[in-house]
Order: structure tokens, then C-alpha cells, then sequence
């Protein structure tokens, strides 16, 4: 296969994965006794339907593609790395507490605001790699537990030291950050915010990144077989590092993003119970850890979200339809991992 | 004797490719039938087809004067064929009597009778002068037994032709001279043997008929007494080996020392590495023969810097390189091709031009990014002038054939032109081409003025190369020959762990 039709294939993955589901979700439907062709209408429009519902799902997307991003990058080192919720929590509430302390110019507090939420992601991240590197603890459970640690310890922050005194809601959340502070908008009146040219531009560095870079080949190796890059020199403490470090940053800058662009506080919750951690996973999963297949994948995954809602508004099916379809995706997830084996013993053959 | 299985006129075509040309091949009782060609020329194919794991396209099989048709192995075996597999199809922590009579377990009241398969198996090794232990784990017994065990498996399933597939890759001098012994006593016995290999003395000393192929098609059949090593291998090849002839040369300074070197073993045990001391010299190959697992990997990993000694230090090219990086020692000037290519030497997942990028990756760079236009230009190279079989450049090295990946390891590595070269296992499982021009290779290395370190399990391929032999047992360097006293019965004794006799 050349590499263009590897590329393309990879960018087809997530779509059939998507049409596969969305089978599944018509026979749910027809369960319910509704009409598919209404309902998935009704998605649609939810989700691309028109300009501001388009806007919409990209703002949702945007969170997702980031935190897919860094998933896919760690993956393909061969580290798995799980912790992209709380990596994204501490990401968004060091970028608050940066956003509202940091005197300064506007602009200026916004670019440090990022910088710090993806240094504070970047660095729990690499918490958890160092505690692999030191003292054997399975990377996969260690990143999976920081979350927990990370989302408790942002929800006494902004239930204690940090919260919001101002307002008559007793929310446990950060004070407004100021006007100058924000991402701007891309279009006056939508929900779209500039962090997602930032998603897009990261998806497009980190291919250029994981496929060109002789970093980004090193790690490829150490993901493919450890041994074989052990054995050309590769250093895998330095390349965990690099890994581990930037797939924090970028869960930091979903983070960062969302509290800078959309929220403009710190909220307790609105980042872990929005689940973008996971769907970014996900998103990988779908398009077996590239780059831009993610940022497709991603696109998608926030597109079922949000049609899903468009669904539950003008409809007798609920929001769980999309549920359905997110299982049956999960599922297709797994399956291809069996095809993919069946296929290569076939091929050995 | 009497003719016990022919195949007549057999084709297999896999779309436009044809594997097998009208091919006819046969077995009679008590016979012992050598099978031989290089890597790719049919013989598993046509093996396959005996065995009911394929069908051939056209051409029938016959059995006792009857035609069969096998759609899968287990109808082969109700047939009496059965089949000796290259990797061995062991489980590992069942003990050899599970292993023998799996599938057909002997029962007592509906239960797996685990004394009576012990008893079956006592029999089976009696009969046939094979004896096994039942009880033991066939995890915990050396290649030979499990070999003998997988025989055993055969025997035990009835069979009365038994296809050897390269049987002895993995064995010790000794235990291939017991295998033969064996099978030409179970011949006696009136079973056959399919023998397929490319090792030519084994077929010279066991075979009664030869059967060479070549690019699918039967380029000679003979009686063994009527031929010799030289021209089944001209048959193989489709032309004359160039006769390689190593010049000694005078050995300059050393290029590669290791003192004192010592690796502990889990507590214990015995240190994997024992006090080991030897230096390659500038034009010089030195040889290091053992059985595998005493410690010829250790050695390799501390000297590529994979593993840090306990003790003891390792110089490349006069500077004390112990401790250092894999990639400072590469630099230093190292170039390394691994015992296991799966293992070490590659990425399956990866494409040819990934895999040939190792080690060589920080040459490549510019501004932080691959060339990947410079790389695709070297690497086509590569591809050419060792006649690596790949779709392009960007087919995935699992799509490879076992050879044709271990040539693409050894050029990159040749490629590295490093002034000391590791050889481990450099022509595993290639072809008798191939073979060539590896060692061919490492010649021209070594004459350039380059020093080898060449470990193997083949005796023939150390003594063909070497300018001195060191042998290891159990970690140690057990002895060392220079090039014109090395015999393979030395080598062997040493190998066994005796002593040194002049």
C-alpha cells in the first residue's frame, strides 16, 4: 500500500466505523418505533443543520481533537495513556488561576494563560511516567488514577481557596476571567472559538511530527517493538519523556482551550462530566492513532453529541440513541482489532 | 521397495503466479526422501499440498495405488502423513505425554488416563528407540527432545510418511547427529521420511533419493550414492557457486576488546557471563560457536551497550565505551546485526524504509526531519544489490519473507561501514544466494581492514569465515582455535563443555 492510500485509509476508518454505527442506532430507532429517516434528519440538522449548529459541534469537537491528539502521540510510543481528563482539568484550572491573577496585557495573559495550562497538563502527564521510569508502576493504572486526584483536588480549589465570592449562585467556580483574557471568537455570535485552528494546526504538526521528524520515527519504533529501538539506539526514558510531556500539554491545552474560549471560568465538572477525556480516546481508537484521522474522528464523535441533542429537541428518541451508537462504535473498535489479526495470520499464510 | 504415496503432474498457481510447474515427486516404503531447493523454490508449497493444507490447483495425489483428496491436515493424518513443523507446535507447560497424545488421549471412564499416555509413550519411545521422559514439561527440555517428542507426536498419530520440515535449524551438532541417526533407524522400520532442508550433508549422510527444485519447477531427481553436495547445489542455485576463499589477512590493532566481563544470573544461578576476555583485531573475523544459551546474547548485549556488566570493561576502537549509550557506542563505531531479527532487528509493523532508517536515523537529519528522499535513494539501493524481494519500499517488513528481511538487517548494517561489525546469526533461514552474498560481504569487510565478531550456530559458517574460533560453555570462554587447527570435532567437544585437548 502506498502511503497516500494509507493516509486515506486512515481517514476512512472513522467513517465507516461512524456509518456502521449509525446502522446500529436505526435498528434501536425502529425499536422505539420512530422514524429512522426523521430522526437521523433531525441529527443531521442538530449537528450540520446550519451555520451556528455546524459552529457548534466544532466547538465540541474542539476539546476532543486535543485530547485525541495527545492519546494518539502516547500511543504511538507505546505508552498508554489514559489520563487525558485530569491532565485537561489541571491544564484548564492552572490556565484560570493564570488567566485571573497574571496582570498584564490581554493578549499576553491569554498566550501565558495556554502556555501554563499545557506546561501544568504536560507535567502530571509526565508525573505518571516518571513513577513508570522510577518505580514500575503500570502506566496504564497510574494515568487512570490521576484523574481522580486531579479532578478532586480542581474541585476543592474552586469550592474553597478560589471560589467565585462575587455572585448570588453558590457554584463552585473561579470568578469571570476577563473580557480581554478570552480566546476571540471566529464568528461574531457562534460559539467558535480560536482554539480550534489550534486543534487543527496540532493535528496537522503532530503528523508532520509522528511521520517526518526523526523524534517522531523514534517513537514510532519504541511503540512498534521497544527491542528493535532499543537496539538502534533509540533512548526510551527520552522519548517517555517527549511523549508523555507533549500528550499532557495537549490535554492541558483542551483544557486551557475550553476554559479560555468557552466557559471563561473554571466550572466544577464541566470539563470531566463533558467526558471529552474519553471521547478523545476514542477518537484515536477510530483512527488507529493518526493524526489527522483523529482530528476526522473527532469531528464526528462531537457531530453525534451534539445531532444527538438536535434529536431529543424535535423528537420522541432520546439523547441515549447517541449512546447506542457510541457503544456500537467502541465495539467496531475492538472488532477491528480482531480483523486486523485475523487478516495478518491470513496473510502469513 | 514399494511406492507408497505419489503426486503426479501437481500445479499450484496462486493467481498469475505459479509455485508449482507439473511436478512429480513420490515416496516409497521405508525410503528416506530429501526435498531440497533454496528459500521460495515450492517445497513448502508442495508440502502443504500433501499435508491438506492446500489444494493443488491441477495433479493428483495417490496413496497405496488410490487417489485422495485432503481438504484439511486432519484427513492427511487419517491417511498416515504427518508433519513435522520447522517451529515446533509444543504447549509448552504440558509434559511430553500430554503433548504425544493430544487429540487422541487415551480414556479412562470419560477422563484424560495420564498414567496410561505415560505408558503408550514408554512404548512408543521403546519401539522406535526414541525414549522420552513422559513426566517431564516440554518447556523445561532442550530442542532435541522436543524434536523427538514431535516425532513421537507423528508416530503416535499413525503416520507412515513423515514430512521433516527443516528439522535441524535449531539443533546442536550432536543432537542432528542423533536425529539422523533415528530417522534412518525408524526407515529401517519401514516408515518414510520426507526430509526438507537446505543443509546438504544432512541429505548426503541420510537421504536415499534427492528431489531438488528450483522456481517451482524439478530441476533434478537422483539417488544420493550417484551425487555429491556439488551438484544438488548447482541445482539448487541454477549455477556455479563462486568457491569464497578467505585471505588471511595480517590483523591490525584491536578494534574491539572486552576485559573481564561478568554478568550475574538471577539469584543463584550461574553467571550468564563468566570473567570473559577477547579482542577483534582490524582484518580479522572472529568467531564465536556454542550452543545457544551460553551466553553468546549476553556477550552481544554488553558489547552493543543493551546490557551493563556487572564488571569488567568493554573498549571499541581503544576508547572504554562501558556504560555508554547504545546510540554513543554506534557512534563510536559499532554496526550490529541481531541474533533475532523479530526481535531486535526490526519492526514488523514498520515499512522496509523504517526498518532500513535504524541506526542510521541521525544521519538523515536535517532541521530535525528525515530525508526521506536522500533515504528512499539509499535504501532502493540496498534493495537491489541484494535482490530483496518487496513489494516497494513502503510494504510493511512483515510482508517479507524471513530471508528477504534479514538481508535488508545485513545491508543496513553493512551500510553503516563501521570499523567493528557484529554478526550474529547473519544468514539464519536465508537461501544459498543469499547466503553468498552475505558472506561475501563480511568478507570484503574484513579484507577492507574491518573487524568481525561472527556468532553462529552453524559450524560450517564459523569455520568458513573465522580467523580464530572462541567457543563458549556456560558463559565462559571455554577455548580458542586459530583457523587452521579449528575442526568441527573440536569445536563440537568444546561446544560440550570438554576440556581442550592438542
Amino acid at each position: 500500500m502506498t502511503r497516500l492510500k494509507r493516509n486515506l485509509f486512515a481517514l476512512l476508518q472513522p467513517i465507516i466505523a461512524v456509518i456502521i454505527g449509525l446502522l446500529a442506532g436505526a435498528i434501536a430507532i425502529v425499536l422505539l418505533g420512530d422514524s429512522v429517516i426523521d430522526t437521523y434528519a433531525e441529527m443531521w440538522n442538530g449537528a450540520f443543520g446550519s451555520f451556528y449548529f455546524l459552529t457548534n459541534t466544532l466547538t465540541r469537537a474542539t476539546p476532543i481533537i486535543l485530547t485525541g491528539l495527545g492519546v494518539a502521540l502516547a500511543f504511538r510510543a507505546g505508552f498508554f495513556n489514559m489520563g487525558s481528563t485530569g491532565q485537561m482539568v489541571l491544564g484548564g484550572l492552572a490556565a484560570a488561576i493564570t488567566a485571573l491573577y497574571l496582570p498584564g496585557p490581554g493578549w499576553m495573559v491569554l498566550v501565558v494563560s495556554l502556555v501554563v495550562g499545557m506546561a501544568i497538563g504536560g507535567l502530571w502527564s509526565l508525573f505518571a511516567g516518571y513513577m513508570d521510569a522510577k518505580f514500575g508502576i503500570n502506566l496504564l493504572i497510574s494515568t487512570l488514577l490521576l484523574n481522580y486526584i486531579a479532578s478532586l483536588f480542581a474541585g476543592y480549589m474552586v469550592a474553597f481557596p478560589l471560589k467565585d465570592q462575587s455572585g448570588s449562585a453558590a457554584m463552585a467556580q473561579t470568578p469571570m476571567i476577563d473580557k480581554s483574557i478570552w480566546l476571540p471568537k471566529l464568528f461574531s455570535g457562534m460559539s467558535l472559538h480560536a482554539g480550534f485552528i489550534l486543534a487543527i494546526v496540532a493535528a496537522i504538526a503532530l503528523y508532520i511530527f509522528i511521520q517526518k521528524s526523526v523524534s517522531g520515527y523514534e517513537i514510532r519504533m519504541l511503540g512498534n517493538n521497544p527491542f528493535f529501538a532499543a537496539y538502534g539506539g533509540v533512548k526510551r526514558g527520552r522519548m517517555m519523556v517527549v511523549a508523555m510531556l507533549t500528550s499532557g500539554a495537549l490535554a492541558g491545552l483542551a483544557g486551557a482551550g475550553e476554559v479560555l474560549g468557552t466557559q471563561h471560568r473554571y466550572l466544577d465538572g464541566a470539563l470531566a462530566s463533558a467526558d471529552y477525556g474519553w471521547s478523545g480516546i476514542m477518537a484515536t481508537l477510530l483512527a488507529s492513532s493518526n493524526p489527522l484521522g483523529t482530528a476526522v474522528a473527532g469531528i464526528l464523535l462531537a457531530a453525534l453529541q451534539t445531532g444527538a441533542m438536535g434529536v431529543e429537541r424535535n423528537t420522541n428518541v432520546p439523547l441515549e440513541v447517541a449512546s447506542v451508537i457510541q457503544a456500537v462504535l467502541t465495539l467496531f473498535v475492538s472488532a477491528r482489532f480482531g480483523y486486523a489479526f485475523l487478516k495478518r495470520r491470513k496473510e502469513k499464510k | 521397495m514399494t511406492l507408497l504415496l505419489e503426486m503426479k503432474n501437481i500445479t499450484k498457481k496462486y493467481g498469475d503466479f505459479t509455485a508449482n510447474h507439473n511436478i512429480n515427486f513420490d515416496v516409497r516404503k521405508g525410503e528416506i526422501h530429501a526435498l531440497v531447493g533454496e528459500n521460495g523454490a515450492g517445497k513448502t508449497t508442495l508440502m502443504r499440498m500433501l499435508y491438506g493444507m492446500e489444494e493443488p490447483t491441477s495433479g493428483s495425489i495417490m496413496i497405496n495405488g488410490k487417489e485422495v483428496h485432503f481438504h484439511d491436515p486432519s484427513e492427511a493424518i487419517r491417511q498416515g502423513i504427518g508433519m513435522v513443523h520447522q517451529h515446533f507446535m509444543l504447549f509448552p507447560s504440558f509434559t511430553l505425554a500430554e503433548n504425544i497424545v493430544i487429540g487422541g488421549e487415551p480414556k479412562r471412564s470419560g477422563l484424560f488416563d495420564r498414567k496410561a499416555a505415560a505408558d503408550k509413550v514408554n512404548e512408543l519411545g521403546q519401539m522406535y528407540g526414541m525414549p522420552v521422559d513422559p513426566w517431564r514439561k516440554a518447556g523445561d527440555c532442550p530442542l532435541g527432545v522436543q524434536q523427538r517428542t514431535e516425532i513421537l507426536k507423528v508416530l503416535y498419530q499413525g503416520a507412515d510418511v513423515i514430512i521433516l520440515d527443516e528439522p535441524t535449524g535449531v539443533l546442536t551438532p550432536s543432537e542432528v547427529k542423533e536425529l539422523l541417526q533415528s530417522i534412518k533407524r525408524l526407515a529401517a522400520q519401514g516408515k518414510s521420511f520426507i526430509l526438507i532442508t537446505h543443509k546438504l550433508h544432512e541429505v548426503m549422510e541420510a537421504a536415499d533419493r534427492i528431489t531438488v527444485l528450483r522456481d517451482g519447477v524439478i530441476t533434478g531427481h537422483m539417488e544420493s550414492n550417484t551425487t555429491d553436495e556439488e551438484q544438488i547445489s548447482r541445482l539448487m542455485v541454477g549455477r556455479d557457486l563462486i568457491p569464497m576463499s578467505r585471505v588471511a589477512n595480517e590483523p591490525g590493532a584491536s578494534v574491539m576488546h572486552v576485559q573481564n566481563v561478568t554478568l550475574a544470573g538471577a539469584k543463584g544461578a550461574k553467571p550468564l557471563l563468566d570473567n570473559v576476555t577477547l579482542t577483534v583485531r582490524q582484518g580479522e573475523i572472529v568467531g564465536i560457536a556454542g550452543i545457544s544459551g551460553n551466553g553468546q546474547s549476553e556477550l552481544l548485549q554488553v558489547i552493543s551497550g543493551l546490557v551493563q556488566p556487572d564488571s569488567g570493561i568493554v573498549e571499541l576502537n581503544g576508547k572504554d565505551v562501558t556504560g555508554d549509550s547504545v546510540r554513543a557506542i554506534r557512534e563510536q563505531g559499532m554496526a550490529h546485526i541481531p541474533e533475532d531479527r523479530y526481535m531486535w532487528g526490526a519492526s514488523r509493523e514498520a515499512t522496509v524504509l523504517d526498518n532500513g532508517l535504524m541506526g542510521h536515523q541521525h544521519q538523515y537529519k536535517k532541521g530535525g526531519l528525515i530525508q526521506s528522499h536522500k533515504l528512499r535513494k539509499v535504501v532502493s539501493g540496498w534493495v537491489e544489490r541484494f535482490a530483496i524481494k518487496t513489494g516497494s519500499l513502503d510494504t510493511q517488513a512483515q510482508f517479507l519473507s524471513g530471508g528477504n528481511l534479514q538481508k535488508l538487517i545485513a545491508a543496513r548494517e553493512f551500510a553503516q561501514n563501521k570499523p567493528f561489525l557484529i554478526a550474529a546469526e547473519p544468514t539464519r533461514g536465508v537461501d544459498v544466494g543469499a547466503m553468498e552474498t552475505i558472506h561475501g560481504e563480511l568478507l570484503a569487510k574484513c579484507k577492507a581492514g574491518d573487524g568481525i565478531l561472527l556468532v553462529s550456530s552453524e559450524l560450517t559458517e564459523i569455520l568458513k569465515l573465522s580467523d580464530r574460533v572462541l567457543v563458549m560453555y556456560e558463559g565462559a570462554i571455554a577455548g580458542e582455535l586459530s583457523a587452521a587447527e579449528a575442526t568441527e570435532e573440536q569445536i563440537s567437544l568444546l561446544m560440550a563443555g570438554g576440556k581442550r585437548q592438542l
